[in-house]
């Protein structure tokens, strides 16, 4: 090792580039070996490699190698699980400890991961020594600009995890400075050789470090120019800082709250790297929260938090310094939370002896020709629990099934009139809801076993109609000893009955068109049953157990917490072999939404072809299994246009923004079109005043004139052609380019304009609605009127409005008799006065209308019409099949043609008055006339014909 | 106690006053016994329905105007029922397929077929075909006209058809030449101011000369409006001396609202507003393109000068795009968003280069 270092030294203080390529090839080969080779080796491996890459501190190298050997032992105790020295991540972990001393070991420490680390991406030489080289190169002094370029070909040729783990954090962050960051395009050129000069010494003080990263930033601010340009650069920022290599636990025992927009990384991200350094995210912050994490546009309330409970704030860079230095010792931590691990641990180990003990049982039996060899078994078989201890979460409602399984036998003697400590014992049976996975089915055996009761299971394998569930169950046999008989059809098999029997019906909700009516016959089957039973359900809330409501008790199991749940898991992991640190339990676990069958489901494949986990390979595997939910379209239209989907740090592609649109394809374009002017646009965050409005004003016309594109596409869509292929562009136009200009906060994140249902689809609606009666007063005065509808509603309406309408409200009452005779003028009845309210628009509304109009006078129009007869044009061809039924009670049914006949006089009327009209004499127009004649007319005709056409009118 | 409008309607071609040499036309055409079919067009209040039916009047005589109505039911492909009003004469029958909305065309294939199908049973009849009017045939769709074409060569014998629009535009050629036009332009002002006159003469008062030309102004053309106005008038003055002051629409009054609401504040929760007073005119049944035009020309009368052109040009455009799409109100919405947007920026005398 020594040698080792001198060789480097020599090398680093050549100063030369291409000696750096001779030099540090045999470095990272030499390191690999090592590597590969024992503990022992690798932890000299580790500190030779430190020198190569911090020539300068060869002081500080020295320091250091006494330093590893005991953050190491320290981690192997802290991580039980996780730490196998054969094992190719191991050097990963251990690596970053020697950062026990901080302030000069900083930049030599991180240069250290990045060699190991690309070792171990790809075992091929070449790589690392490129790796080597890069790093190298940045570190030389008077090459600064070749290095930086190098750096970042490197980058951005390859950017993964990997690779933005393997540089260090102050070069990067050098990078994102001059290079990457887009804000001060002209200053960055000049500056290259005093940065690079400085981050290392920032790096050596850490308070410096951070001053001097967010220095910069403020200063664009001022800059207006400089700040357009980083807006027409658009996103760049995203991906500029490198997730650091901090320790894995940098941050355990930390409670962060995010809020505002981070610059380098989207929100998930930010939370995925507090959650990969062992820190806890929390939603709000409350006292409890160690620092907050700031970002841009920060919301107000937890600005207020933060002041309320005096928190620590970080803001993006210096989260980011926080993961890279921070190391937890075990003297740390203090006394509770040690304690607390090791109470975890002792446990862990007992849960794993007594599974072993088990299994060492159930082989004997197994030998024995009995049973089935465990290991051939599901792993949600093999490691179901056992004992109520072993079930995760929902403590609470399985003791209450088991109590309530316990005294069943008391309160069927009882009659079920005693309801108990839970009142519970008044119910014959209970009906367990949740999500999949949780453990229901488990619970309910468990429990049943536990209580003494053989269980008997119907699940939606098992026919279960009507028939079926009442002859199978023999539920109207009173003995049981029919029960017993029954059941050999009914799928218990040959398990033995007796009166410890209990009735499991499993997938209750999964009773469908194949089991019909077989909900009821259970419910009856409930209320007469003589053994407990106990039905399961996902869904409580379909229509389909409503009949369940009054007959069981209501056992709601919840998602269990992570924290419930990860225990039992790493306890199988032990078991396993498998070696898989906490954090990403953690994160399988919340990806599967605590759903335990699919976690061990998850592990068991992965078994197949691994030993350990990583972060982000259980990410991917989560990824992989997520369960497809479909999202609202009010959280779909809250997301689109929330401040992060298109984000300059989002990493959603095109595609999966579309995607959006396509869950709901109908209604997503409806919702974004009402909404779309809610948020506060993000992309006028650097505009003030006048600039600002026009800005605005700019957007809010891009995305309406997108919406109105969409708007054709969507005709060519639902058009006579249905070019369905033309989705995707209504998806552009009618969601992604508006919502792209117009998203920012304030959509659902302000309290005052929550996403709000499409009008559009009420308006709709409304509009057919009247266009209809429009239709139907058109109709009417058809006789009349030459107009088409649209005439009727522009001209005729407010013409009419002061002959029907006005006087009713001048005159009230008096005016009844004059507004009823202008009616009939037109052959339009009392809906059809409705109707013309209704179109009222302005002044003309309807209800400020009706409000004018007196009681008085409505009731008397309504009286008096309802009292007189009235001329109309034609029967309605609906009524007209109706009539037979309809006059059979009114007495004997007229002729329909004589119904005609009435209107048909009309026009005749009309036409030999003509000839008077053509002399000028107005008085005698038989217009005037008409309606007393056909008063006259109707009188003269059977009085059944009135009544026929009476119930019609009111 | 009709309207004046109803009251003092012409029956025959001889009491129409405007457009004599058209009247002529149809008067002649009526007697050769040769009659085509028809396509009467031109805006609305020009006098088309009574022009058409003084045509009737002179064919088949007075029977023609025995009206009666008569309610039909079709199932449609989807089983939803739709209910056609169909107005006839012994004569003559008319029908409004639009009514049927995207069934149209079962409109046009069943019953006209129908009718087209049988014989004038009327012996005493003066023709040996019948008439069917098709009412706003410029909004059959393309599927109705298609199936018109044929329907019009084939029952030739039995029957004419009269169609009757707005615009010939969206009317397929075949269609056209199937057709002989007529065109019923609205009438100038003297020819409306004439029509006032004598329709005040029957009334029983003379109109002065001042209120006739303050209403011609006021309606544009359109004949049907002006009669409204004039009665509406002489209800509110019965004088018509002085002042007058002409009472506009209730929509109308809403569609300036719309306007000055545009004008007085530009921003998305101004947009909102005037977004809920145009679902407002929507779903009261004035027609989008009205509005449009309605509130776009208000809207010019208040702005700069330089600014006028660019408003109505973005109103013709998204006017298009309102008749192809089918979600009236976007287009409706961009409209008014991109003249906020122009005004703001004229107002603060930005450069408006990019809006091309």
């Amino acid at each position: 090792m020594p040698p080792a270092t001198a060789v480097k030294k020599v090398t680093g203080k050549s100063g030369d580039l291409r000696m750096f390529f001779g030099g540090s090839k045999p470095s990272a080969s030499s390191q690999k070996s090592n590597g590969s080779s024992t503990a022992v080796a690798r932890s000299g491996s580790s500190q030779t490699l430190k020198p190569t890459q911090s020539q300068k501190s060869a002081a500080v190298a020295i320091s250091d190698d006494d330093e590893p050997p005991k953050p190491r032992s320290l981690k192997k105790s802290v991580n039980a699980l996780a730490i196998d020295d054969s094992d190719d991540e191991a050097p990963l972990k251990p690596a970053p400890k020697p950062k026990a001393a901080p302030s000069q070991a900083a930049p030599s420490k991180k240069r250290k991961p990045a060699v190991i680390e690309s070792s171990d991406d790809d075992d091929i030489t070449p790589p690392p020594k490129k790796q080597a080289v890069t790093s190298q190169a940045n570190k030389a002094k008077p090459r600064p600009s070749t290095a930086s370029k190098a750096k970042k070909t490197d980058n951005d040729g390859d950017f993964d995890m990997k690779a933005s783990d393997s540089s260090s954090e102050d070069e990067f962050v050098d990078d994102d400075d001059n290079e990457d960051k887009p804000r001060k395009p002209s200053k960055k050129k000049k500056l290259p050789p005093p940065k690079k000069a400085s981050p290392r010494k920032p790096a050596a003080d850490k308070a410096k470090a951070s001053t001097s990263e967010q220095g910069p930033k403020p200063a664009p601010k001022a800059n207006w120019a400089a700040k357009a340009a980083k807006l027409a650069k658009g996103p760049a920022a995203q991906g500029s800082k490198p997730i650091p290599d901090g320790d894995p636990n940098a941050l355990a025992g930390l409670a962060f709250v995010f809020t505002g927009e981070l610059t380098a990384f989207a929100r998930e991200e930010a939370i995925d790297m507090a959650k990969r350094f062992g820190g806890r995210v929390v939603l709000q912050p409350s006292s409890k929260t160690d620092y907050v994490v700031l970002g841009e546009d920060a919301g107000p309330k937890k600005m207020e938090a933060i002041k309320k409970h005096k928190l620590k704030t970080l803001d993006e860079d210096g989260f980011l310094k926080l993961i890279a230095t921070r190391k937890v010792k075990d003297s740390d931590l203090d006394e509770k939370t040690r304690k607390k691990m090791e109470k975890e641990r002792a446990e862990m180990k007992k849960a794993v002896k007594e599974m072993e003990q088990r299994e060492k049982a159930e082989q004997s039996t197994s030998k024995a020709g009995k049973g089935i060899d465990p290991k051939t078994q599901l792993w949600t078989t093999r490691y179901a629990p056992q004992n109520l201890k072993e079930i995760c979460g929902n403590k609470a409602p399985v003791e209450r099934l088991e109590q309530w399984l316990m005294d069943w036998q008391g309160s069927y003697k009882a009659g079920f009139k005693k309801p108990g400590k839970n009142m519970m014992n008044v119910y014959r049976a209970v009906l367990i809801s949740g999500p999949p996975g949780i453990g229901k089915t488990t619970s309910a055996h468990l429990c049943a076993k536990l209580a003494g009761y053989t269980p008997i299971e119907l699940n939606a394998s098992d026919t279960r109609s009507k028939k079926l569930v009442e002859n199978g169950m023999n539920i109207n046999n009173s003995s049981l000893d029919g029960y017993i008989k029954g059941t050999q059809g009914g799928g218990s098999g040959d398990i033995p009955l007796t009166d410890r029997t209990c009735l499991i019906m499993d997938e209750v909700d999964g009773m469908s068109a194949g089991d019909r009516g077989g909900i009821g016959a259970l419910n009856a089957m409930i209320k007469k049953t003589k053994i407990p039973i106990i039905c399961i359900a996902n869904d409580r809330n379909s229509q389909k157990m409503k009949p369940l409501y009054s007959t069981t008790f209501n056992l709601s199991f919840q998602k269990p917490q992570v924290n419930s749940v990860r225990s039992r898991i790493m306890t199988i992991i032990f078991k396993e072999g498998l070696k898989i640190p906490a954090n990403v339990v953690d994160q399988l676990i919340t990806g599967a939404q605590s759903d335990i069958r699919q976690v061990l489901n998850m592990l068991s494949t992965w078994k197949l072809s691994n030993q350990s986990m990583t972060f982000d390979e259980g990410k991917d595997m989560v990824k992989m299994n997520e369960k497809y939910h479909i999202l609202s379209p009010f959280d779909i239209t809250s997301k689109v246009l929330g401040p992060y989907l298109f984000s300059s740090t989002a990493r959603e592609t095109l595609g999966e923004k579309m995607e959006y649109y396509f869950q709901d394809h109908s209604f997503v374009p409806l919702f974004i079109q009402e909404n779309y002017l809610k948020p506060t646009p993000s992309r006028l965050k650097n505009f003030d005043g006048v600039e600002r409005q026009l800005k605005e004003l700019e957007l809010m016309d891009a995305a309406a004139s997108s919406i109105s594109d969409g708007d054709l596409v969507d005709a060519l869509i639902h058009g006579p052609e249905q070019h369905w292929s033309l989705m995707p562009l209504h998806a552009v136009c009618s969601t992604i380019r508006p919502a792209s200009s117009m998203y920012g906060a304030g959509a659902h994140y302000g309290t005052g304009n929550p996403i709000s249902f499409p009008q559009w689809l009420g308006q709709n609606s409304k509009q057919n609605k009247l266009m209809r009666q429009l239709g139907d007063v058109q109709i009417r005065m058809r006789l009349k009127v030459s107009g088409d509808k649209n005439e009727i509603r522009q001209s005729y309406i407010p013409a009419l409005f002061p002959h029907i309408v006005k006087p009713l409200v001048d005159e009230g009452a008096e005016a009844v008799d004059d507004v009823i005779q202008r009616l009939d003028d037109y052959f339009l009845s009392k809906e059809e006065w409705d109707t013309i309210i209704e179109l009222g628009v302005g002044a003309n509304q309807d209800e400020q209308v009706l409000k004018k109009i007196t009681s008085q006078a409505k009731s008397a129009f309504t009286r008096k019409y309802n009292a007189a007869e009235h001329p109309i044009p034609f029967h309605k061809a609906t009524d007209l099949g109706k009539a037979p039924k309809k006059l059979a009670a009114g007495g004997p049914a007229p002729d329909i043609e004589d119904a005609f006949e009435v209107d048909d006089e009309v026009p005749d009327d009309a036409d030999d008055d003509k000839g008077k009209e053509d002399q000028d004499d107005v008085t005698k127009d038989s217009l005037i006339k008409m309606p007393k004649r056909k008063k006259a007319a109707a009188a003269g005709a059977t009085a059944a014909k009135g009544k026929a056409t009476k119930p019609k009118k009111a | 106690m009709s309207l004046w409008v109803d009251q003092y309607r012409p029956r025959t071609l001889d009491e129409l006053s405007y457009h004599k040499s058209l009247s002529e036309r149809l008067k002649s055409l009526a007697a050769s016994g040769d009659f085509p079919h028809m396509l009467f067009y031109g805006p609305s209040g020009a006098g088309k329905k009574t022009r058409i039916s003084c045509t009737l009047r002179q064919l088949f005589g007075a029977g023609v105007e025995k009206l009666k109505i008569d309610q039909r039911i079709f199932l449609t492909p989807s089983k939803r029922k739709m209910e056609i009003n169909i107005v006839q004469s012994n004569y003559h029958i008319e029908i409004t397929p639009s009514e049927a909305g995207n069934y149209d065309r079962l409109v046009i294939q069943e019953i006209i077929k129908e009718i087209a199908q049988t014989q004038q049973v009327d012996l005493s009849a003066k023709q040996r075909f019948k008439v069917v009017i098709i009412n706003e045939a410029d909004s059959l769709s393309r599927d109705a006209q298609a199936a018109l074409r044929r329907t019009m060569e084939k029952y030739m014998s039995n029957m004419r058809i009269i169609l009757c629009a707005n615009s010939t535009s969206r009317l397929i050629a075949p269609i056209r030449s199937r057709c002989l036009l007529i065109r019923v332009a609205a009438p100038n002002s003297e020819e409306m101011s004439h029509v006032l006159d004598n329709v005040a003469r029957r009334a029983g008062f003379t109109l002065p000369e001042e209120a006739a030309q303050k209403i011609v102004d006021d309606s544009g053309g359109n004949m049907r409006k002006a009669i409204l106005v004039l009665e509406a008038l002489k209800m509110q003055s019965p004088d018509l001396n002085g002042p007058l002051s002409i009472a506009k629409p209730d929509w109308e009054t809403y569609c300036h609202k719309v306007a000055d609401m545009i004008i007085a504040e530009q921003s998305p929760a101004q947009v909102m507003a005037v977004r809920s007073k145009l679902y407002e005119l929507l779903s009261h049944c004035i027609p989008p393109t009205v509005i449009l035009k309605t509130v776009a020309e208000r809207v010019v009368d208040k702005v700069d000068e330089s600014l006028k052109a660019d408003v109505m040009h973005w109103a013709a455009f998204y006017e298009v795009r309102m008749r192809v799409g089918s979600k009236k109100i976007f287009h409706l919405e961009a409209w008014v968003v991109k003249v906020m947007s122009l005004y703001k920026h004229f107002f603060y005398d930005i450069d408006m280069s990019a809006f091309d």
